[in-house]
């Protein structure tokens, strides 16, 4: 019960934060009644398609772990990762209260253009997660009957509210902080998390070129370790592996994980300062 | 232009042409791995042949190794590993976290 409890707290937490982030962020607009729509029909989406991905992973799981697979998935990530970006901009560019700020048909303008993102920003995070959480429920309930198949069922359910109550501590944070601070927290989640995605997607990537023919220079910079900072921080346990969950963190990263990273946040930062709220 | 053709050519179809890579069995068995600890070769890339003969399904999951690979039961698939430095490499099944993990010894 325990185990079942912790893995659906562990992959759902992420989606649940992103819609936690949009949904509060959406409460604060003039059209806020129609972005929310755009957003719900994404989270449901998002449960479609981890139904349909993980019934993939069953039934097609030679085709699903094999290279066309690995590629799909990094490709999905990479997007979710681009997703990630563009909303925080768009956010940052609207400005958390634009309540007052903005006539009415500049909303409606907005709500169309990033009502669109909300969708596939909580469609992809419901689904890249969800279809693990699916095939792992699925699997283990499979082989479990009577009294422990219960206990599998409760632990399952328990770790899902407990991903909910997290994010409802998270934004009960709200009370204690500005709106101001409260955005700018999320915003640096959200693009922490980009991070994150942004290598997973590389290392996906890499795992596929080094597994061709392909000249020597290309194994040395997808694959070599640049170094190794495993002794200070491991990347396998602890702060490190939640580092390396939530923003990316590698203690021994290849050349192109590194610039990638690099060229990601001096990306973002030039991005953000660019797109700052006209007052 | 033909380059380009034929790297699209293999990135697509994932083909490798030359040498085969050193390759290493692991068995995973409904959170328990056959060897609990893979010897390879340091400092060469390798290739570890997964093979899923639990009842439920894996996640094959190691930060360090880069690796992240769902396997439904009965699955056999790979994943190519950079070269390592000598040294201990944990990994672990996502689904059955509470298991011991199990390692690569690079040396």
């Amino acid at each position: 019960m325990n185990q079942s409890m912790f893995i659906v707290w562990r992959e759902s937490v992420e989606a649940l934060l992103v819609i936690g982030i949009l949904q509060v962020w959406i409460s604060r607009q003039a059209e806020h009644s129609r972005l929310a729509r755009f957003l719900w029909a994404g989270v449901l989406l998002g449960l479609l398609c981890s139904a349909g991905l993980a019934g993939l992973m069953l039934w097609a799981g030679e085709a699903m772990s094999g290279s066309q697979g690995e590629w799909a998935q990094a490709a999905l990530t990479l997007l979710a990762s681009g997703l990630m970006v563009q909303m925080v901009f768009w956010m940052h560019r609207h400005g958390a209260t634009l309540k007052h700020s903005l006539v009415r048909e500049a909303d409606q303008r907005l709500a169309r253009q990033g009502g669109w993102g909300v969708l596939l920003l909580a469609l992809l995070a419901v689904s890249r997660e969800g279809s693990e959480t699916v095939v792992f429920l699925y699997g283990a309930g499979a082989r479990l009957n009577g009294p422990a198949l219960s206990l599998f069922a409760i632990g399952g359910l328990l770790g899902l509210v407990l991903a909910g109550l997290t994010v409802v501590v998270l934004r009960g944070s709200r009370r204690f902080i500005s709106w101001s601070l409260f955005f700018a927290l999320s915003e640096a989640l959200l693009l922490l998390l980009g991070g994150a995605l942004l290598v997973a997607a590389v290392d996906r990537i890499s795992g596929q070129l080094l597994g061709m023919d392909l000249p020597e220079w290309v194994y040395g910079a997808f694959g070599e370790s640049r170094w190794d900072s495993s002794a200070l921080l491991s990347d396998s346990h602890g702060l490190g592996s939640l580092l390396a969950d939530f923003a990316g963190y590698r203690a021994a990263p290849s050349l192109v994980t590194v610039l990638v990273l690099l060229g990601y946040w001096l990306w973002v930062g030039n991005g953000l300062r660019r797109s700052r709220p006209a007052a | 232009m033909r380059r380009a053709l034929l790297l699209g050519s293999m990135l697509l179809s994932g083909t490798a042409l030359a040498a085969p890579l050193p390759t290493y069995e692991l068995s995973l068995q409904d959170g328990h791995f056959d060897p609990p600890q893979l010897v390879v070769k340091a400092d060469e890339r390798f290739k570890i042949v997964l093979n899923n003969i639990g009842q439920g399904p894996a996640e094959f999951e190691s930060t360090p190794l880069r690796v992240e690979k769902v396997l439904s039961p009965g699955v056999t698939t790979f994943v190519v590993i950079h070269p390592l430095k000598p040294g201990v490499y944990p990994f672990f099944d996502e689904f059955n976290p509470q298991l011991p993990e199990g390692s690569i010894l690079a040396q």
